[in-house]
């Protein structure tokens, strides 16, 4: 009896449960957000992350190639919708981390540029987690992974603004950890024509280091720390989705084994450079950034 | 907050105000458990019961 | 007016422009790569004139190209894409993916040597380095054999029973900036001819959604295989078919010339056929019993015609416009020859021949200097080289 409630609900949800993803990740609940306003006329396009084991899972059409291939693949799905004259499907390109900031990031760049109309997704895990958590260009620093061992050493790279930069209609960041907020932005990315990219944090109990069970706890604790700060960039315009205080940064490295290499100096370096984007962001809330 | 937060979708809350779990596909994460409200719901490990 | 059958003199690069209009391509993913980037200013050409209706996306790279190919065609469109040299080098990875999963791809290789021996100008290297991955692989002579193996290369490659991408190979330069008359059929006829593509196992579709079932690594594999040796009844019928409608043929996997009582013959692939034709002509005059064999399809290898054909000649005269360094002995095809031929009882010497080699011209002397080594191979039953570098020869006045 249960069990037909819960198939029913896989089937409407568009998603099944059970994916092969480590218990907690942020994978699967991503996905399982996503398709609460994605809809059947969707097609994914997606590859790479860990959380790759869970596009197996959707229930919506879906193909995939490497992850050196983000966006390619995508693109090319787009120009046979338009030569078939639908203009009716919304068109996901997925990507992780790996993708997005190291093997894929030239592609990603040129579909921005050429203005493909899909909605480019990066579900930023923070390593390479597929493969064993080694380092990407989205880890941020200080952080351990297994070709780090000491701490990162480079900082993580600003995706979001580099894409805003393309003049892109939207850019926005997101997290698990406010599903709301993520369903509204992918609603407002669906409306609008053109390239539009959305970031979002998932997290990774076995590459963070730390309890599955508070998979999600420590997902926020990166948004109300500012570590990963939430806004929108629309039409070059920046509006941020959080203006509250930030609590100290100590509060989500402490929760994380990854971050048990640093030094009080580093700790402070990491809170300061944080201070420092959050009132940078803050003063420009509302304002045209990008020209 | 379970419904909401759990990666796998394996857990609902019923019309009922009840929340039931799909044992078949459920990983034991515990984000429910962390996440709800009330402390309503214990993490118990498979076979001790 | 653009639809109705013409004849102009062409470039190779255009008439593949038209081989795509009139195969309907729909999307067109391409990068420019020098000899190929006229093929793809010219399909801009065509569409911006509205004489070609197609998704020209211009990608940034190769890599990407070959990628939104895969993409494009699971979505169901027809694609056509055409690099050379570095350019196919670095599509290296996703030129894996169409045969794997079945892709009916066409993609011209528009030949170029590649770096760092050699500059700009045509050998075989970059298309025969696909052999393994499982393409289709088909040579042109000329700018009108270019236009009709296009059309011809989409019925085969979209054939159920095949669904393998198709490379329609042809010379940089020599061919692909070479005007000569050539004849673009007439749309309508074509349409006829080729209906719309419909893959019966892919569709991304939200309402009609279907994907190949699982399936194993294994039986993928020998699927593959498999159509690689259905593919050579189903080219032949094609191109019988193809000139009954059209009114050329190029005799499906290979072309016999001046054959006829020969004692020797050389094998030729791409643009140095014209050129050896007209030595054949000559020497038969001189009363030289040689003979000349246009090697058209190179996957799959033909090993069946050639075991078939090969006991009439004592020698063959393999002229391999390409290297494999460290072979088994001399070139790429007349390393797939020799195993074809391997197990025969009464098999011809093989004598190997280097031309044309970083793009140099095939001279009409080279091609006399092989035909006489054939001949004399075939005189004496000896073979004086594993393969004999007819460059490093002077062979006096260039002609």
């Amino acid at each position: 009896m249960i069990n037909e409630t819960f198939d029913k609900h896989y089937e409407e949800s568009r998603i099944q449960g059970g994916s092969t993803c480590c218990p907690g990740c942020g994978g699967p609940l991503f996905w399982k957000i996503a398709l609460q306003v994605l809809g059947p006329k969707t097609i994914v396009y997606g590859d790479g992350p860990c959380a790759m084991c869970a596009l197996r899972y959707i229930k919506v059409p879906h193909m995939a190639i490497h992850f050196s291939f983000i966006a390619d693949g995508a693109t090319g799905i787009n120009a046979a919708l338009r030569a078939k004259g639908r203009n009716d499907v919304t068109l996901i390109s997925s990507a992780g981390d790996g993708a997005s900031a190291d093997i894929s990031f030239g592609k990603i760049s040129a579909a921005a540029e050429r203005n493909e109309n899909m909605i480019q997704i990066c579900i930023d895990n923070e390593a390479y987690m597929n493969t064993g958590i080694q380092k990407s260009g989205l880890t941020p620093y200080g952080a351990w992974t297994t070709t780090t061992p000491t701490g990162k050493e480079s900082n993580k790279k600003d995706i979001p603004m580099i894409l805003a930069a393309h003049k892109i209609p939207y850019v926005a960041t997101a997290s698990v950890a406010y599903p709301q907020d993520l369903k509204r932005k992918l609603e407002k990315a669906m409306s609008i024509e053109g390239f539009k990219y959305i970031h979002t944090i998932i997290p990774c109990p076995t590459g963070w280091r730390f309890d599955p069970a508070k998979a999600v706890e420590v997902t926020r604790l990166g948004v109300d720390t500012w570590v990963s700060p939430m806004y929108e960039i629309e039409e070059g315009v920046l509006t941020m989705s959080r203006k509250a205080e930030a609590k100290p940064v100590t509060e989500y490295l402490k929760a994380q084994g990854r971050f048990r290499n640093l030094d009080e100096e580093q700790i402070k370096f990491i809170q300061d450079e944080v201070d420092a984007k959050r009132s940078e962001l803050l003063s420009l809330d509302g304002k045209k950034i990008i020209h | 907050m379970c419904q909401l937060y759990c990666p796998e979708s394996t857990v609902l809350l019923t019309e009922e105000k009840k929340v039931i779990f799909d044992y078949r596909y459920c990983k034991g994460c515990g984000v429910c458990a962390n996440e709800c409200p009330v402390n309503a719901i214990s993490m118990v490990k498979e076979g001790t019961q | 007016m653009s639809d109705k059958e013409f004849t102009k003199m062409m470039e190779g690069n255009e008439a593949a422009a038209w081989g795509a209009k009139i195969s309907r391509a729909e999307v067109v993913p391409a990068y420019p790569i020098t000899p190929q980037t006229e093929l793809i200013s010219n399909i801009a050409t065509l569409i911006a004139e509205g004489t070609m209706k197609t998704e020209y996306i211009k990608v940034e790279g190769e890599h990407t190209a070959m990628a939104a190919a895969v993409g494009a065609s699971t979505a169901g469109a027809r694609v056509f894409t055409a690099s050379s040299s570095q350019g196919v080098a670095f599509m290296d990875e996703p030129l894996w993916i169409p045969p794997g999963n079945r892709l009916p791809i066409v993609m011209c290789f528009v030949n170029r040597t590649m770096a760092p021996l050699g500059g700009l100008r045509p050998d075989h290297n970059d298309s025969l380095h696909q052999r393994d991955k499982g393409w289709i692989l088909l040579y042109c002579e000329n700018s009108q054999e270019v236009v009709d193996t296009i059309v011809q290369a989409y019925k085969i490659a979209e054939n159920s029973d095949i669904y393998l991408p198709v490379g329609v190979c042809y010379d940089g330069y020599f061919v692909s900036a070479t005007a000569t008359p050539t004849t673009v059929p007439d749309q309508a006829k074509v349409d006829e001819w080729l209906p719309p593509y419909k893959h019966e196992w892919y569709d991304l579709m939200p309402e009609t959604h279907k994907m190949p079932p699982r399936g194993s690594f294994l039986e993928k594999r020998m699927g593959v295989a498999d159509a690689q040796q259905k593919a050579k009844k189903v080219i032949k019928d094609v191109d019988a078919d193809y000139k009954k409608h059209f009114g050329r043929g190029y005799g499906g996997l290979l072309e016999e010339y001046e054959c006829d009582g020969a004692e020797a013959v050389l094998i030729t692939m791409d643009s140095m056929t014209g050129t050896a034709r007209d030595v054949i002509d000559e020497m038969r005059a001189e009363g030289k019993k040689i003979g000349l064999i246009k090697l058209k399809c190179f996957r799959p290898f033909p090993s069946e015609e050639f075991q078939k054909i090969a006991p009439k000649y004592k020698a063959i005269g393999v002229v391999d416009r390409n290297n494999s360094f460290g072979s088994a002995g001399g070139g790429i095809v007349n390393i797939e020859l020799s195993r074809a031929l391997y197990n025969e009882k009464d098999k011809p010497l093989l004598v190997n021949f280097h031309v044309g080699l970083s793009g140099t011209d095939v001279t009409m002397n080279q091609i006399r200097y092989m035909a006489d080594e054939t001949l004399e191979a075939a005189k004496t039953g000896k073979v004086k080289h594993v393969v004999d570098w007819v460059e490093s020869h002077d062979l006096g006045e260039v002609m």
